[in-house]
């Protein structure tokens, strides 16, 4: 099964501000157990997402640079992109169809 | 190349691997001011790796080489295994401690150990002893080193003395702990307040001091932390016994609102003082991962039996412990010995009671595929480590099946009084796909194979002999209310049906 892309602060710029669609991060740690339950969500997520998004993950420890510049400051964070600019931000664990409302809600604002 | 379940792990779980740099051990209150703090004062922040090993490799990104790639993880049946990795097992004089000590070292481990031989003096204190011999511990050595041609490091330590602990761990620096060293009996903390104060002294106190000792001198090593099935307790709302924590989709909702539960520890509901003192395992260890970057395995064990490995059957020297007393003996291996000398085999209550179990030579898999994948760098994760489920009924029948048709011996099952306080009936729906889909676990279908494999051991005429010496231990006499007396028999069963189903893989026969 296709997995997330995984990011780094190497390609996070060309990987995901510069995305021609829209990107979902999840800013992750190993220690944290809720970031753990949420892989096996994203993973489900692409599968459902069929390609109108990208999912991604970042782990926030191995990639300091890029928490400290989109200030996280609790994990698991997950954060939209859209044309470089981040359009929405959640905080802690969600289910599956919590993210596919926001997902849904916030795309027919940039459709619109 | 064979992909293994440990293929694309990078140096970031290695235990052979120092994090250099901008380590920052934020805990979960972790800031962005720090994290700002930090690029300001080094500008740079990144965590880099150091290999203990290859030290000339300098420093590098802990995530550009994986196991597959690694020339010090080598390849065995069970994944990619550190070379020579330094193992020590807590408890290695006990069932499981024993067994695994030999199954490691013969997959090339450089295994230690430790114990104080409490096991053999709880079980003489309840008037029992092993029903199969064991050598004492410096004749299972030398018959470890002749037969097997393994060199144990092995040091007799209580594991509540933490200077000698601390001393040990120093001198060998293990790379993974598995953590055996523990009072594994329910009963046995409920005879009276010194057992259960002790059992919790013994269990708490001397994980708490293995995770102050790890946290000064191995950070890095992977504990393997057994836990049991019996910290959840069965809940009888019915939901899923889940692996721990709850999975992401699992939704609390409460005032029209609604929380996603993902990573929460789920609740515990032990069911004596024995398993509370696992569940406080639980939390101690679960906190010491969070505040000190440790990593650790919680594996939430079935009920174990069975009597067989390669390395166990070849010397008799060789063999590991077999109780059948009601504080220490596993149900299946009793009813087994029950069944060997014509003792009904004995149904607490009702006998519905459904418990998960799992094999001997199962649980050593398990645990060395939980070995060759370490926890990540502060990772708390839970397993529950079983192979199927079913209730006590079910598996007296087939214990009697076997014995009746293999051996053919008359075996009679009973029901008694229940001295525990529990559910007779109730939902059990564990979850445990962790170990199969995570960490590779084929489990060996063993239960019919294995119960005749200790049927063939436990009718030789020596070992029939010493369990009909202690017939009069194995009915209990431990009651959770504080009474101590023998129980009563309810019912001797007279027609069973053989319903026991089995399929090809999960043996579920409830």
């Amino acid at each position: 099964m296709e997995k997330p892309l995984t990011l780094t602060d190497k390609n996070f710029e060309e990987e995901v501000l510069k995305s021609s669609i829209p990107v979902l991060v999840d800013f992750w740690a190993s220690w944290c157990p809720p970031c753990k339950m949420m892989e096996v969500i994203l993973t489900e997520l692409l599968f459902q997402l069929n390609g109108s998004i990208r999912v991604a993950k970042i782990n926030v420890d191995q990639n300091q640079t890029s928490a400290a510049c989109f200030n996280i400051s609790g994990v698991p964070t997950i954060i939209l992109f859209d044309e470089g600019r981040e359009i929405k931000r959640l905080i802690g664990a969600h289910s599956k169809l919590q993210l596919v409302d926001m997902i849904n809600e916030e795309m027919i604002k940039i459709k619109a | 190349m064979t992909k293994f379940h440990n293929s694309d792990c990078t140096c970031w779980n290695c235990p052979a691997i120092n994090l250099a740099g901008k380590v920052d051990f934020r805990a979960c209150g972790q800031s962005a001011l720090k994290f700002e703090k930090k690029q300001d004062e080094t500008g740079d922040s990144h965590i880099m790796a150091e290999c203990k090993r290859r030290p000339e490799l300098g420093l590098f990104d802990p995530t550009s080489i994986t196991f597959e790639e690694c020339p010090e993880w080598r390849e065995t049946q069970y994944g990619y295994l550190l070379k020579n990795m330094r193992i020590m097992i807590l408890g290695m004089d006990g069932y499981l401690g024993w067994t695994l000590a030999l199954w490691l070292g013969k997959l090339g481990c450089h295994v230690s150990g430790i114990d104080n031989f409490s096991r053999r003096s709880w079980v003489a204190e309840r008037g029992s002893h092993t029903i199969v011999p064991i050598s004492d511990m410096t004749e299972r050595l030398h018959a470890a080193k002749e037969v097997l041609g393994l060199n144990i490091n092995f040091r007799k330590i209580n594991i509540l003395d933490r200077e000698l602990l601390k001393e040990f761990i120093e001198e060998v620096k293990p790379e993974a702990i598995v953590h055996y060293g523990e009072c594994p009996s329910a009963p046995y903390s409920m005879i009276d307040f010194e057992h259960a104060a002790y059992v919790q002294k013994n269990n708490v106190i001397g994980t708490l001091g293995l995770l102050f000792t790890m946290h000064e001198v191995v950070p890095e090593a992977s504990l393997i932390k057994l836990g049991t099935m019996g910290e959840y307790g069965t809940p009888l709302t019915g939901r899923p016994i889940f692996e721990g924590m709850f999975p992401a989709n699992a939704v609390l909702k409460w005032n029209n609102r609604e929380w996603s539960m993902g990573g929460e520890l789920t609740p515990r509901d032990p069911v004596s003082f024995y398993h509370c003192s696992k569940a406080q395992d639980t939390f101690n260890v679960y906190e010491a991962c969070k505040y000190w970057w440790l990593r650790s395995y919680d594996v939430m064990q079935g009920v174990i039996y069975g009597v067989y490995t390669d390395h166990l059957a070849a010397d008799p020297r060789l063999r590991t412990r077999y109780d059948i007393d009601e504080a220490f003996g596993t149900v299946i291996n009793r009813y087994v010995a029950q069944a060997v000398i014509g003792f009904p085999l004995t149904l607490y209550g009702k006998g519905e009671q459904i418990r998960g179990f799992i094999g001997l030579e199962d649980a050593m898999q398990c645990i060395t595929r939980l070995i060759a994948k370490p926890p990540e760098p502060g990772q708390y994760d839970v397993v529950n480590q079983m192979s199927g489920y079913c209730s006590m009924r079910k598996l007296a029948e087939t214990v009697k099946k076997i014995g009746e048709k293999d051996f053919g011996l008359k075996i009679e099952i009973q029901r008694v009084e229940n001295p525990r306080v529990e559910a007779d009936r109730h939902p059990f729906e564990p979850i445990f796909n962790k170990l199969p889909d995570e960490f590779g676990f084929v489990q060996s279908d063993m239960l019919e194979k294995e119960i005749h494999r200790m049927f063939a051991l436990l009718t030789r005429p020596e070992i029939k002999k010493r369990i009909e010496e202690k017939e009069h231990v194995i009915l209990p006499k431990t009651w959770w209310s504080g009474e101590k007396k023998e129980v009563e028999r309810l019912e001797l069963i007279k027609n069973n049906n053989h319903a026991v189903k089995k399929n090809g893989k999960a043996v579920n026969i409830n």
